[in-house]
């Protein structure tokens, strides 16, 4: 039924009805703002990236086909929206760094690593080890909700690609976990 | 099942992401193996603690702020329609089949009515303004000689040359 709904708002949308696009995207705007801010890590660059994504839904809008699924479809420009985002300010941070140690010469201060490595949070620090695509694939499938099929559809892979980059980022957080809980993880029932 | 193969499909098994026949058959072997139970319910745990968070630590827009995004997002342009899109959406369309109305409106519906009877349409008003321009000449006297003439940037000396409607050389001075 959501989707009948959905399709039925683009097509008011095309029509020139603003009001609809607002009402079309109210029901996805937590997701992708969380998803967004899961692979950033970061609130306002997160909100970036959205705007970003919704000035691209509603520029290719026409492009969205009937009796897709919208959901998938603006959760594939959300993702590569940050795809982009990530390699521009990565860009951007070699840049930076390159002039930074030019002028001061590599500094590393243990002390303040050391402070941040206490600030982040355990659970946080267990994702930012995964890969980007390991990342992107477990928060739409454990985060969002997604289904393998529907993961695949958003990401543009196969399902066999969906699946390796599951384990991976299953295999690698539980290693994390472990070290970060090792109590708890060893007094389960063996 | 063996339990290395069991434990490469322990991160699918937890989430069920691969099928019921799998899980079931790792499911069994886990029940078994002391070891593999270890395995899986360190899987069971990450991933249910990471899930939970995810889920509790979601964050929002602040509706004026989701407002604004949307605003800018709309902001003064129209969305861009496919250039396959049906007429009533495509004002390109719209202009193209008001303008060939248009034309074929004037051909077969307006014209007629200006024209005369065994006037080929569209040559009548050519043969008037050429009959015009010939009766025009016809007052004018002939023109036999011509003349061209050099003036010198330097010395200021002036050639003149006379020819005939022929263009034969008549004089010069």
């Amino acid at each position: 039924m959501w989707m009948k709904n959905d399709d039925e708002l683009v097509e008011k949308i095309l029509r020139g009805d603003d009001v609809s696009f607002e009402i079309l995207l109210r029901p996805y705007r937590q997701g992708i703002l969380n998803m967004a801010y899961r692979m950033t890590e970061n609130l306002e660059e997160a909100k970036e990236i959205c705007q970003d994504a919704l000035i691209k839904i509603y520029k290719y809008l026409y492009k969205f086909k009937k009796g897709k699924s919208f959901k998938n479809w603006i959760y594939k420009i959300t993702v590569n929206s940050t795809y982009d985002f990530l390699r521009k300010k990565k860009k951007y941070e070699e840049i930076v760094e390159s002039q930074k140690s030019l002028v001061t010469g590599i500094n590393h201060d243990p002390e303040k690593q050391l402070l941040n490595k206490e600030i982040k949070d355990k659970i946080k620090a267990c994702l930012q080890n995964l890969g980007p695509k390991e990342k992107t694939v477990f928060i739409l499938r454990d985060g969002e909700g997604f289904s393998i099929k529907e993961t695949s559809e958003i990401l543009g892979c196969s399902s066999v690609s969906v699946r390796t980059n599951l384990l991976r980022a299953r295999q690698k957080i539980k290693t994390q976990f472990e070290k970060i809980y090792p109590v708890e993880v060893r007094g389960v029932k063996k | 099942m063996k339990c290395k193969k069991v434990q490469r499909y322990l991160p699918l098994v937890v989430g069920s992401d691969i099928s019921k026949s799998k899980i079931s058959e790792v499911k069994a072997h886990v029940e078994k193996c002391p070891e593999c139970r270890h395995e899986y319910d360190s899987y069971v745990l990450s991933l249910g603690k990471t899930k939970e968070w995810l889920a509790k630590e979601r964050e929002d827009w602040e509706d004026r702020e989701w407002q604004q995004v949307v605003k800018i997002a709309i902001g003064d342009k129209e969305p861009e329609l496919s250039p396959l899109a049906p007429w009533p959406f495509r004002k390109v369309w719209a202009y193209v089949m008001m303008a060939v109305f248009a034309v074929v409106f004037t051909f077969f519906v307006i014209r007629p009515g200006f024209y005369k009877e065994g006037v080929i349409p569209g040559t009548r008003m050519v043969a008037e303004s050429q009959a015009k321009l010939f009766e025009s000449f016809k007052d004018k006297p002939e023109q036999d000689i011509i003349s061209m003439t050099m003036v010198s940037k330097d010395t200021g000396l002036k050639i003149v040359w006379f020819f005939n409607k022929n263009f034969d050389l008549e004089d010069k001075k």
